[in-house]
């Protein structure tokens, strides 16, 4: 027996040896056959950058009265309806693990290299962005151990506070923008917003620093003028060709690839084009179509429409803004006005980062603050209204506006340079509210920080704020569960998470 | 050291190991007794060598040796014992040599060797003075099946003959009053008396409670009960072929001590859900591994299982073991310890489902089996609305369409007075409770089952080919089911040293519209739930206007009509599957064979998904397309010796096992017809299509030693290493052993006469496992499908791991068995101790890592329990038997250990975030996590002054997901021919959360909320600085304020523990004999029902056992489809 045994212990052998090695071939056989090893970092980038811009909240629109729904699901951002406050989670779910985590892939890639010291500025200055958006919307958030989860196993970042964040935003923006190149190689049409034109890359980083610095005048005035001064000094946008703009977006094809506004705003209500078909019950809020009728605004026709016998009237006696008081779909609904297919809802239209118009406005208040002299605030004023009405020709032939137009529009809309401060600022914000749509998000910011334009809040029926515009967003309820000693430790020094809490350059 | 020569090296280390272990336990044998019974040649030569051995013994082993069947009666052939030493001698004169000195001798009696005393003085026996009668007649078994060979006897006499192939027999006693003793092995021997009779057919009845009970065991080898270390529960049959489920697994609810088998609320066609002693890993599959005929099959689910979150499409579209038809099983062995499990390696961590399918068997022309069943089923359980206030809001009934469509869900109205109002369908309806819209939205289910089966064969080869066919209605409207099934089996030899197996089985199984669960979004089983209750929802018939547009109904257009859904959302789906088995085996001399088996379970899988032009929430339309094929192939090779020396039996064998597993998917994801209504991946504006190509490969060499020393002591030791083509080379490998024994008293000892078999057992094993999915240690890029400039991102939002090492899972157990009284009252108690180390684990994260889950060996996972097991015969008539049969299993299972600096996982979350499921140290796995309303020390509600509403607390522990104690109670009774068998089974101590409920307060349809509805709701508390805080919530607001319920998930978790009567079988066997025309062997016919009746449960409003998917996420009620019962007719002819 124990000859057999030994007999076919060898045959057994020469049988795994027929296995060809027990573990032969498994290294190949466990790479992914439909990915590579290494990223590419243009590619990477280019994603990058369609989804930090691709956050577009609707429901800011809404809290900034520029639409509402009789739904009181979509109605949440006009109406701040408690049981749907989880909507306001969804920019801290969705940036990290997408274009925060993307864009620091990129820099992993690209630094160390001098060569490349153009790339990691782009996508330094990207970083920034999308940071601000995030942190302008919560509060002290993880920042500097955020998306760090595979690089170095960190699995619960600290939040930071939101004074720390903004000190290192504001020197990675001033770094960044000085480490620029321009002999040397940059992202070409990987890069959505300038194709590669790093001149404009130093502006766009100038410009996000003025909007940071200007951010911080009720918390740190002295701070914000330091770096409002260094950003103008560094130079920022000022001409139309500058606009920061996402490009390339298509008409049809992937969804990625299409302005994220317009097909947001398409899906959930608009895909019809009927105005009385709106899945999510959506119209424009009565608010802001009043004020531009009231002002005679030539914007009122190129942003929006009433369906009128299936067609599309642009007429401005026509136009009419829906209450955000509604709770059920009113019989008239078709005769409200709602956003235009030929301009704003165009899905191939460029989406807008940071414009002329902004930079204006701003530069109106800096000079208002005496902290620049480059111009008048009445001239930088002016220079924010027109860029603004100019702007809506990027979004084709319906959004041309003509001089003309501007011109009359401008004649009765001067700055009162004799008013007060306060009454400048009105002023200033109530044209940086109508200027700077769609960027719902920076006029939410600007209205918390200048308390313009001053809009009446909603005191709707269970809503969560006690009738009051909400000041932040809640963090998502996972966090408890998943960052728990972190999330708490933030709640301590920030305040309770809820919508009322005032983040550090809101406080009053 | 090239690569090749180290894993050579490698290898060499391996098989050292296991065949330094094989030796030192050594090699082993159990007795497998083939029941094949033919005519052989006495000159067959053969070699034996035996000491003090039992001659029942011997005769086993040569029956083993030559197959050549002997019968003998019990009385004759007792407990001699003999010694012996031949070497290839003829079988004749080894005979000779064992009985002459017994005083017996032997005959050739038909098909098989007869042993009886010998015959010494003719002449004595001619007393008798009554004439001789001749008697014939045919011997049965329970199903109707002639038994061939069975030993018939004249009870005082040496003379009998045996049954030849179609089971008849006949012979001449001396008198009319003499009585016959039909014995068979595996069956109770009966005694009857003739009683003049010319013809006496005889049914036996099988003797489960035999001392040499045979079970199937890991490999598809069959052992003696008696000699196993560990728990094992066979089940029959023919216990899955009256009362169905579709999916068989889910017959097995009940049924076994500590599995924990769920039929999900999912409809025809759905999955299972089988725990054997508790989820064993934190994260990955805790369900067992299925083999059938000794080769594991696929048990996957195309495309996944269906998730919490998911909307429209989130489908269980089913998983492998539902395309097993019932009829082709002979048993189903369940292997829940270790031991059992060491042998096929890490799948089966979590035990091991084992399939023996029927074979053919040796008989004169084709035997036919035909089963019919014909099931209806109906919905079972119904929501406790509130039916005193109607549709409306703020107190007031709708009274135009608008208003009606707008309140088209909500129940916050008047007091329902039979007035008339507007309802959403613009007619003018009384304003009445309607409480059956349940009943008027699904229809009656039914379930038509049937199977042919042919048996044959002849002494070379023998076959069973069978065809079935089910087709199943689903309650829902529109959706059903339908699967066809071909399946053969055929075994033969191939000359004197090889012999062979083969299996092949083809299924088409194809099911239109599956009931999706989850969201509101395009779930058909919203609307008959949620529609306001004044309203009846066949006013919302047909769900579209003439164009094809779907109709609202209410405010939220996500909220779908369901009559639409029915109508018009398209779901095809359909599965090719193929399993084929082909083995044959060897023997080089006595006791040494080879053998090897290939196996091959592949399907192919296309599934349609078609969401409308015209639909509310995405009126231009969605569609999806996934195609799969999969395929999961094994080849063994195993090398076996059986052998005996003096009192030591040994059996072992070594081999080697390569596991393939390929899935392949693609799937096809688009929006916006551009021609409306023309449904096609081509007619689509946005199309992208996603591919997955996984393959994993698992290397395996193992060996198993099984020692016997005489009848009654036992060792089981066994061995495996794996590789595993899921980790890292470094760490892709795991040696793991098992060792068992048991131990029969009853034979060891002279035990009082009481006690009919005592035995007790005890085993330890390991059993290793790697990471179940491919391409997770090292992190990958992606492209995606982009319209402009390339786009590229990680691949995954799973943080890789290039240091994932495989996990352990031990197991320890211990067991009794005892039976008392002849068998009539006997239990089985295991404890266990079940622990997993190194879990690897998908581990949520926060998303401010940049990723949402990491994988991780993390943690410890313990499951520690007793199964017990009762049964007994209290009565045994001639005419009535009442046969009951109690199991019950306690598992307490507890989450030991995390990563560092982790106290907690989630594993999934419902929908918007309510509730969770998280795995939590020192809690059992499945915790439910959720808020509770805040209270102080006083029990006052805190409210929130700003918003006047209470506050929630943070996320706490609620309850537990999964059941730990369970139980199932069986009974037969036998009266005559009629035979009826009831199952009643419980589950104890988990809890359930309800998202129907949630939406159900949110509605206005709960009792709670009715306080409020005449004058405002008075609120009284204590506000958070702890001062008293009141406030009236006006009429109009009651619907806000109950909304926000919501926030308090405690208020919709509710104990989920239930008692049902699971089963019901009333059958008669059909008394062919007297059917003369027809040339039937048996027929039954039985009235069958399934979950008849709740006889205890907790929730209110739905079924406790409401899970829509087979994934992790157990404690959830999402809006499945409702519980139904079934009940119906099965006939079963035998020709």
């Amino acid at each position: 027996m124990k000859k057999n045994f030994r007999k076919y212990s060898i045959l057994i052998l020469t049988v795994c040896m027929g296995l060809q090695a027990c573990d032969k071939g498994f290294e190949e056989m466990n790479t992914n056959p439909n990915a590579s090893a290494t990223p590419t970092p243009a590619f990477v980038f280019t994603k990058a950058l369609l989804d930090g811009s691709g956050d577009v909240l609707n429901l800011l629109q809404g809290t900034m009265q520029y639409t509402t729904s009789y739904n009181d699901v979509a109605g949440f951002g006009a109406k701040y309806i408690l049981s749907q406050s989880q909507q306001s989670w969804t920019v801290f779910n969705n940036a990290y693990p997408k274009e925060i985590n993307e864009i620091q892939q990129v820099i992993g890639q690209v630094s160390g290299s001098p060569d490349q010291v153009n790339l990691l500025s782009c996508a330094r200055i990207w970083r920034i962005y999308c940071f601000s958006r995030v942190t302008d919307l919560y509060g002290d958030v993880p920042y500097s151990q955020a998306g760090k989860g595979f690089e170095s196993a960190n699995y619960k970042p600290v939040y930071d506070p939101q004074q720390a964040i903004y000190a290192d935003m504001l020197k990675e923006l001033d770094e960044a923008a000085a480490a620029i190149d321009p002999t040397k190689a940059n992202f070409g049409a990987a890069d959505l917003i300038y194709n590669g034109d790093m001149a404009k890359w130093k502006k766009f980083s100038y410009s996000l620093m003025l909007r940071l610095a200007m951010r911080m005048t009720k918390a740190d005035i002295a701070l914000a003028e330091t770096w409002a001064k260094k950003a103008i000094a560094g130079g920022v946008i000022t001409v139309d060709a500058d606009v920061a703009k996402v490009s390339g977006y298509v008409s049809a094809g992937q969804d990625i690839n299409k302005n994220p506004l317009a097909l947001a705003m398409l899906n959930s209500d608009y895909i019809g084009a009927n105005g009385s078909s709106n899945p999510e019950g959506g119209k424009f809020q009565d608010v802001f179509i009043n004020y531009l009728k009231t002002n005679k605004d030539p914007r009122l026709g190129v942003l929006s429409v009433v369906w009128v016998g299936g067609k599309a009237d642009t007429t401005a006696a026509t136009q009419k803004g829906m209450s955000s008081s509604l709770s059920s779909k009113p019989a008239n609904f078709v005769t409200y006005s709602e956003p235009n297919p030929a301009t704003i809802l165009q899905l191939n239209s460029p989406y807008l980062l940071l414009t002329n118009a902004e930079t204006s406005f701003l530069l109106a208040e800096a000079a208002l603050r005496g902290w620049y002299s480059g111009a008048s605030a009445s001239a930088s004023y002016v220079n924010g209204i027109s860029a603004s009405m100019r702007q809506w020709s990027l979004f084709g032939a319906g959004g041309t506006i003509s001089d003309n137009q501007i011109q009359t529009y401008i004649k009765y809309h001067s700055l009162n340079t004799a008013g007060t401060f306060a009454s400048q600022m009105e002023q200033i914000y109530t044209q940086f509210w109508v200027g700077v749509y769609p960027n719902s998000q920076e006029v939410f910011a600007s209205y918390r920080r200048t308390g313009y334009p001053a809009l009446v809040p909603n005191n709707y029926v269970g809503n969560a704020t006690g009738g009051k515009i909400f000041r932040r967003f809640l963090y998502p309820a996972t966090e408890q569960n998943l960052n728990g000693e972190n999330y708490q430790a933030t709640i301590a020094r920030q305040g309770p998470d809820e919508f009322l809490t005032r983040m550090w350059w809101d406080r009053p | 050291m090239t690569n090749k020569s180290l894993s050579f090296h490698l290898l060499c280390k391996a098989l050292v190991k296991i065949i330094i272990f094989t030796v030192i336990f050594s090699v082993c044998f159990t007795i497998t007794q083939a029941k094949n019974i033919s005519a052989q040649d006495l000159k067959t030569r053969i070699s034996l060598r035996v000491v003090n051995m039992p001659v029942k013994d011997v005769l086993r082993q040569i029956n083993k040796e030559t197959k050549i069947s002997f019968v003998f009666s019990n009385s004759i052939v007792t407990n001699q014992e003999v010694s012996l030493d031949v070497k290839n001698e003829q079988l004749g004169l080894v005979l000779k040599k064992i009985f002459e000195p017994l005083g017996m001798d032997y005959s050739i009696s038909g098909n098989v060797i007869l042993i009886d005393k010998k015959v010494t003085t003719p002449t004595e026996i001619t007393s008798q003075k009554v004439a001789p009668i001749k008697v014939s007649g045919k011997v049965i078994d329970n199903a109707g099946a002639a038994l061939i060979g069975v030993s018939v006897k004249i009870k005082g006499s040496s003379s009998g003959t045996v049954t030849d192939v179609d089971g008849h027999y006949a012979l001449t006693v001396p008198d009319e009053n003499a009585t016959l003793i039909f014995s068979y092995m595996g069956f109770v021997t009966q005694e009857v008396a003739i009683g003049g009779r010319p013809v006496v057919n005889v049914q036996l009845v099988e003797n489960r409670n035999s001392l040499n009970e045979v079970v199937v065991t890991a490999l598809g080898i069959s052992r003696q009960k008696k000699a196993l270390a560990y728990s094992v529960t066979e089940v029959k049959g023919e216990e899955f072929t009256q009362a169905r489920e579709n999916n068989v697994a889910n017959a097995l609810t009940g049924k076994v001590a500590g599995v924990n088998a769920t039929g999900l609320s999912t409809g025809p066609g759905g999955s299972s859900r089988v725990i054997i002693r508790g989820n064993g890993s934190l994260s990955g599959g805790n369900q067992p591994l299925y083999v059938v005929n000794g080769m594991p099959i696929d048990n996957s689910v195309p495309g996944g299982s269906a998730t919490t979150n998911g909307s429209a499409g989130n489908v269980d579209r089913g998983d492998g073991i539902a395309g097993i038809n019932p009829d082709d099983i002979e048993s189903i062995s369940v292997l829940k310890g270790g031991t059992a499990a060491a042998l096929y390696g890490a799948r089966a961590a979590n035990g091991v489902i084992l399939i023996t399918t029927k074979k053919g068997r040796i008989q004169k022309g084709i035997g036919i089996d035909y089963n019919s069943t014909f099931t209806m089923e109906t919905p079972a359980v119904f929501p406790d609305w509130q039916y005193e206030y109607g549709q409306g809001d703020g107190g007031v009934k709708p009274t135009t369409q608008a208003e009606a469509i707008q309140t088209g869900r909500r129940s916050f109205g008047a007091k329902i007075d039979g007035s008339t109002y507007v309802a959403a369908d613009g007619l003018e309806h009384p304003y009445s409770a309607q409480r059956n819209n349940i009943k008027n939205f699904y229809r009656t289910g039914s379930t038509f089952t049937n199977t042919v089966a042919f048996t044959g064969g002849t002494e070379a080869i023998t076959y069973r080919f069978s065809v079935a066919d089910l087709n199943s209605k689903s309650v829902l409207p529109n959706s059903d089911y339908d699967r066809k099934t071909g399946n053969l089996n055929v075994s033969g030899k191939l000359g004197k040293k090889v012999s062979f197996e083969a299996l092949a089985q083809y299924n088409i199984e194809r099911a239109k519209n599956r009931a999706t669960a989850g969201d509101a979004l395009g779930n058909p089983n919203w609307t008959p739930y949620m529609i306001a209750n004044t309203a009846d929802i066949t006013w919302l018939k047909p769900g579209y206007d003439a164009k094809g547009n779907e109709i609202g109904w209410n405010d939220a257009s996500i909220a779908s009509n369901s009559y639409f859904v029915v109508n018009k959302f398209q779901q095809r789906d359909t599965k090719n599957r193929f399993i084929g088995q082909a083995g044959v085996t060897y023997e080089f001399i006595k006791n040494l064979s080879l053998k090897g088996v290939v196996s091959r379970d592949f399907y192919y899988y296309n599934y349609n998904y078609i969401l409308p032009t015209g639909t509310l929430y995405v009126p231009n339309g969605q569609y999806n397309e996934l195609k799969v094929d999969a395929s999961e192939t094994n080849g063994l090779l195993t090398l076996n010796y059986n052998g005996k020396i003096k009192d030591f039996g040994i059996s072992a064998f070594v081999g080697g096992n390569q596991q393939r597993s390929v899935y392949n998917e693609s799937n096809i994801t688009g929006a916006n017809y551009i021609i409306p209504y023309f449904y096609s991946s081509t007619n689509l504006s946005t199309v992208s299509t996603t591919p997955k190509n996984n393959q994993t490969a698992i290397n395996s060499l193992m060996g198993s030693a099984d020692i016997s020393y005489k009848n009654f002591a036992y060792l089981t030791v066994t061995g495996r290493q794996d590789w595993f083509s899921t980790l890292s080379p470094q760490n892709n490998s795991i040696f793991y052993p098992s060792v068992g024994g048991s131990f029969v008293l009853s034979e060891a000892f002279k035990l009082p006469q009481a006690v009919s078999y005592a035995k007790i057992r005890a085993s330890w094993a390991q059993v290793g496992g790697g990471a179940p999915d491919p391409y997770q240690i090292h992190q990958a890029f992606t492209m995606l499908p982009t319209s402009g400039q390339p786009i590229q991102n990680v691949s995954s939002t799973t943080i890789s791991n290039a240091n994932l090492r495989p996990y352990t899972s031990t197991t320890t157990e211990a067991g009794i068995e005892a039976r008392f009284l002849n068998n009539r009252l006997g239990f089985d108690i295991t404890l266990y101790n079940r622990k997993t180390t190194d879990d690897i684990v998908s581990t949520a994260i926060t998303g401010t890592s940049g990723y949402n889950n990491v994988i991780l060996n993390v943690g410890e996972l313990s499951n520690k329990g007793i199964e017990a097991l009762v049964n007994g015969t209290p009565i045994k008539t001639k005419d009535f038997t009442w046969s009951t049969s109690y199991n019950i299993a306690y598992n307490k299972n507890e989450v030991v250990k995390l990563a560092a600096g982790l106290d907690q996982i989630q594993v999934s979350q419902s929908v918007n975030g309510w509730a969770y499921i998280n795995n939590i140290v020192g809690q059992p796995y499945g915790s439910i996590v959720g808020t509770r309303m805040m209270k102080d020390a006083n029990g006052n509600v805190v409210f929130n002054a700003t918003t006047g509403l209470p506050v929630a607390t943070g996320l706490q522990t609620l309850g537990n997901g999964v059941a730990p104690l369970t139980m199932g109670f069986s009974n037969d009774f036998k009266y005559k021919r009629f035979s009826l068998n009831v199952l009643v089974d419980g589950k104890f101590g988990n809890k359930i959360f309800s998202l129907m409920e949630v939406y159900g307060t949110r509605l206005g349809l709960m009792k709670t909320t009715l306080p409020g509805r005449e004058n405002g709701l008075q609120l009284t508390g204590v506000d958070q600085s702890g001062n008293p805080y009141s406030r009236v919530v006006p009429i109009s607001g009651l619907r806000s304020y109950y909304d926000n319920y919501k926030s308090y998930s405690e208020l919709f978790l509710h104990d989920a523990g239930f008692v049902k009567l699971r089963q019901v079988i009333l059958s008669y066997s059909i008394p062919v004999e007297k059917l003369k025309a027809v040339n039937l062997q048996g027929a039954s016919i039985a009235f069958v029902a399934r979950n008849l009746l709740t006889i205890y449960k907790q929730t209110d409003n739905f079924d406790p056992e409401s899970s829509f998917t087979n994934g992790s996420s157990q404690g959830f009620e999402s809006f499945g489809l409702p519980r139904t019962r079934s009940f119906g007719l099965n006939l079963t002819v035998k020709f």
